[in-house]
């Protein structure tokens, strides 16, 4: 059987059982390379999911959509090692309780995928404990490899470039899991931290701003990334801000739902002194 | 017999356009992205891509405007009110999706009150459309009752050659005539064949759909929670859209001076109809995706008679969770009015 | 315009009263201003908020807006002096037709921030008090404290060709509280104005608003006899910006003012 058909069987099994009142899972999507987002209530409509190598995208933002967890039943999920990251940072934030989110796992390449043992967040620990073993050793991606050899001027203008795109759609930011804010930082009128308007300042002001809140949180599944319509490779902002949180603090986002914060929480033997 | 423009004139044709002061708009392809860019040369055009990320809009009505300056001195206010910059423009191979988009909204900015910055850069700006004659599976233009050869909005259509080699041309309005006069010269009369245009499958019945959204019962259906529980409410489809028009005020600045800006905005936001009292009209996703296909086809329809979608597709085509006009559409179709 | 005095009607409420600097935009106001329609009052470096006119028609030298201090906007409209200037735009929309309502009684039914539009009809009908019949004003606010336009309150008590009725909700009295106590469309049905030749003019929040129009109806009131304001969110004012519509109507061009029998063709959903 194929994982696909073996994973239908389990959806159905967990909503008929009452497990779960609901499986956030994939559909096909409007062309053969695309996946989109399916809900299923009711082990009929289990028949339309779809598990294969095209699901890509780390549906936990899903989890923190209001009012869905609030009656304490549990909702099944697919999701990727970083999908799980994304579940035990929700939860170390205290966004939603893991005990009620039920994970059907996968991982794979651009070919197949597989599916992982397991079913709450906590059971994953080793395997995301392997990847940030392997971390600092995987092969970097070349074209951040390319920005870090430019000079300062050379990497502003790069960015200054890629900036200029953006339309402050806020498509990375309502894509990304740990974007999960009620009324965002550049919704706040009072004061005005952020310009709101897509001109060269508030472009940059806005991706910095992002690069900074996700910093020790992204777990780099590429959702904004994916998301942009102008595709701003914003993939590489949050990998070289996730690789200097690894260096620096030795700190991996998402290892497990009682990991503190890195930039929220503060230690006293913290060799900077900054804050006292 | 009819007017052909070689493709190895194009550069003749943009120097002279430049030299008459005109700047020469095209779409161009950059690494990733593609957009509708200042171009120097015929080689910076790129008549390859299907569609630019985003819409012609943005040369209309950019994302954001510099409206009026302030200055604050004691008891002064010394205010400036900007214009348009006075630029002469042509935009070389539009789409025909984008450039009926511009049509449609000329009513909206037209209506009441007259949108001078709207206005001024459309009267300086001449809008040369390439038929289509290759689509992708997200174009709708059939559809919305528009085709790959659409000549709304456009002063100047060229058909591209069988032979790929030029564009048979057709010249639609006084400003195309007037534009094309300055390379007149460079126009030679011949019988070559146009290309075939791009096949684009007819995705819904528009005239059911239309039926469906007018009936007041459908307003409450729980189709729209259905087919909007995916979506994540960012801004995406109605800034690529060439017809979504929706905009906010914003002052930049201090005390002493700055800037009142319009900017793009969007229904999809959840701010965007949030009243001071924290009462909200549109309080659900549900809800603002609906107000965006019922203003498309219901209500903008019954101002200005005519849909605010010209089929371009980007709605579908760069929406992060894969919905769009053509999905909700094709469910409404099947639907019993 | 300039502030040329400033009044506090309740706690965060405050009044401004603006004198135009340029003639041409007071003569501009003086040929259009009908009551019922609004402006956008701004702050450069801050923004602009809509509020109606709260002044009447038959006085056009001034401007009066009455606002709750709230947003960015609003916050610093409430710090400003007299002698400060502030920005005006409009006035924009739709009225009421008071010539409408000549030889008629008028009822008016009003709630808590909302009374700032319904004054401005009131007094263009006081100011005219002998084309209408019997007037008759029916104002609550959570607590006594949340009143607005005090001192006009106690001008229409004494006044003998006005009839009003105050009242806060349950548990907003003061010890010295003389009125009634209890929500405005429970009073309303008490008071029982009679549907006969009466117009009534409503306007407050949405909930008060929606029970307020099912107690007309008991009373016998007909649709297209009860004038209502919708006061959406809006930027432009000009039917462009795209928030302010509810279904297929334009809050700022279509309205604000518009009867019982519009509203219950709107989406109810949207408003």
């Amino acid at each position: 059987m194929s994982i696909q058909e073996q994973y239908k069987k389990r959806v159905r099994e967990i909503l008929s059982s009452g497990a779960v009142k609901m499986v956030i899972g994939y559909q096909a999507g409007t062309t053969a390379d695309r996946r989109r987002p399916l809900f299923i209530r009711t082990p009929e409509e289990a028949e339309k999911l779809v598990l294969d190598s095209a699901c890509i995208a780390n549906l936990s933002g899903y989890l923190v959509t209001e009012g869905l967890l609030s009656d304490e039943k549990s909702v099944g999920i697919f999701l990727r090692p970083d999908g799980i990251r994304s579940i035990n940072i929700l939860a170390a934030e205290a966004q939603l309780n893991p005990e009620q989110v039920v994970i059907l796992g996968f991982d794979g390449n651009e070919k197949e995928v597989t599916a992982l043992q397991g079913e709450k967040a906590k059971d994953f620990t080793a395997i995301i404990a392997s990847i940030k073993e392997h971390a600092p050793s995987a092969p970097r991606n070349p074209q951040l490899e390319q920005i870090e050899k430019m000079s300062p001027k050379e990497r502003f203008e790069f960015w200054q470039a890629e900036f200029s795109r953006c339309i402050k759609c806020y498509a990375c930011r309502q894509a990304c899991p740990m974007c999960y804010c009620r009324r965002c930082i550049v919704d706040s009128n009072q004061p005005q931290w952020v310009n709101t308007s897509s001109h060269t300042l508030g472009n940059l002001e806005w991706n910095v701003v992002r690069a900074f809140h996700l910093s020790g949180r992204c777990v780099g599944c590429g959702n904004c990334d994916r998301a942009c319509p102008v595709n701003i490779p914003l993939r590489l902002i949050n990998a070289k801000m996730a690789g200097e949180v690894l260096g620096a603090f030795d700190h991996f986002a998402g290892m497990s739902e009682t990991q503190e914060p890195v930039l929220a929480s503060f230690k006293k033997d913290d060799s900077e002194t900054f804050i006292l | 017999m009819t007017r052909i423009l070689l493709s190895d004139k194009l550069d003749n044709c943009v120097a002279r356009w430049r030299k008459a002061g005109l700047t020469v708009i095209g779409p161009v392809k950059k690494e990733t992205s593609s957009s509708y860019a200042a171009v120097e040369k015929a080689a910076d055009f790129d008549f390859g891509i299907v569609l630019p990320d985003c819409s012609i809009k943005g040369l209309f009505f950019p994302q954001t405007e510099p409206m009026t300056g302030y200055t604050i001195k004691k008891q002064d206010i010394v205010t400036n009110d900007f214009a348009p910059p006075a630029e002469k423009r042509i935009i070389f191979g539009a789409r025909p999706c984008d450039a009926s988009g511009l049509a449609i909204d000329d009513p909206l900015f037209g209506w009441d009150y007259k949108d001078d910055f709207w206005f001024q850069r459309r009267n300086e700006t001449v809008i040369v459309t390439i038929a289509c004659t290759k689509a992708d599976n997200f174009c709708m233009c059939t559809s919305l009752k528009l085709a790959p050869d659409s000549t709304k909005g456009s002063d100047v259509l060229l058909r591209p050659l069988q032979n790929n080699k030029g564009w048979l041309v057709e010249e639609l309005t006084d400003r195309g005539r007037e534009a094309f006069k300055e390379i007149a010269d460079l126009l030679q009369d011949g019988s070559e064949q146009a290309a075939p245009l791009a096949v684009v499958p007819e995705k819904f019945n528009l005239d059911a759909c239309v039926a469906w959204l007018k009936n007041p019962e459908n307003f409450d259906s729980t189709f729209w929670k259905e087919i909007s529980m995916r979506c994540i409410g960012c801004g995406s489809c109605t800034f690529l859209c060439p017809t979504c028009h929706c905009f906010d005020f914003q002052d930049e600045g201090d005390t002493y001076s700055g800037i009142r800006r319009k900017n793009w905005d969007s229904c999809s936001f959840s701010l965007f109809t949030m009243h001071t009292s924290g009462h909200n009209p549109r309080s659900t996703q549900s809800a603002r995706w609906r107000q965006r296909i019922m203003h498309k086809f219901n209500y903008f329809p019954g101002k200005f008679s005519v849909n605010s979608c010209s089929g371009c597709g980007r709605c579908t085509r760069q929406c992060p969770v894969d919905m769009g006009i053509t999905e909700t559409l094709q469910a409404i179709s099947t639907l019993k009015p | 315009m300039k502030i040329v005095d400033r009044r506090d009607e309740a706690p965060g409420v405050r009044t401004l009263k603006l004198e135009f600097q340029n003639p041409a935009d007071h003569e501009h106001f003086k040929q259009t201003f009908r009551t019922g329609m609004f402006g956008l009052y701004g702050v450069y470096g801050e923004g602009e908020s809509t509020f109606c006119v709260a002044s009447p028609e038959t006085r056009k030298d001034y401007i009066e807006c009455t606002f709750r201090q709230s947003g960015r906007v609003t916050s610093v409209l409430a710090s400003a002096d007299i002698g400060d200037l502030i920005t005006y735009r409009g006035p924009y929309g739709n009225r009421f037709p008071i010539e409408n309502f000549y030889g008629k009684n008028l009822i008016f039914v009003s709630g808590g921030i909302a009374l700032p539009p319904t004054r401005s009809v009131i007094w263009s009908c006081l100011d005219q008090r002998e084309k209408f019949g019997k007037v008759t004003i029916v104002y609550g606010a959570r607590t006594v404290a949340d009143l607005v336009y005090k001192h006009e309150l106690e001008e229409w008590e004494k006044r003998d060709d006005v009839d009003l009725v105050l009242t806060v909700d349950p548990g907003g009295e003061s010890p010295d509280w003389k009125h009634r106590v209890g929500f405005v469309p429970t009073v309303l049905e008490q008071a029982a104005p009679s549907p006969d030749n009466c117009i009534a003019v409503i306007c407050g929040p949405p909930i008060m608003i929606k029970f307020t129009l099912i107690s007309l109806k008991k009373l016998g009131f007909d649709e297209t006899n009860v004038y209502t304001t919708l006061e959406n969110r809006m930027k432009c004012g000009v039917g462009k910006c795209g928030r302010c519509n509810v279904g297929s109507v334009y809050v700022c061009k279509e309205g604000p003012v518009f009867t019982a029998a519009e509203v219950s063709r709107m989406p109810q959903a949207d408003l």
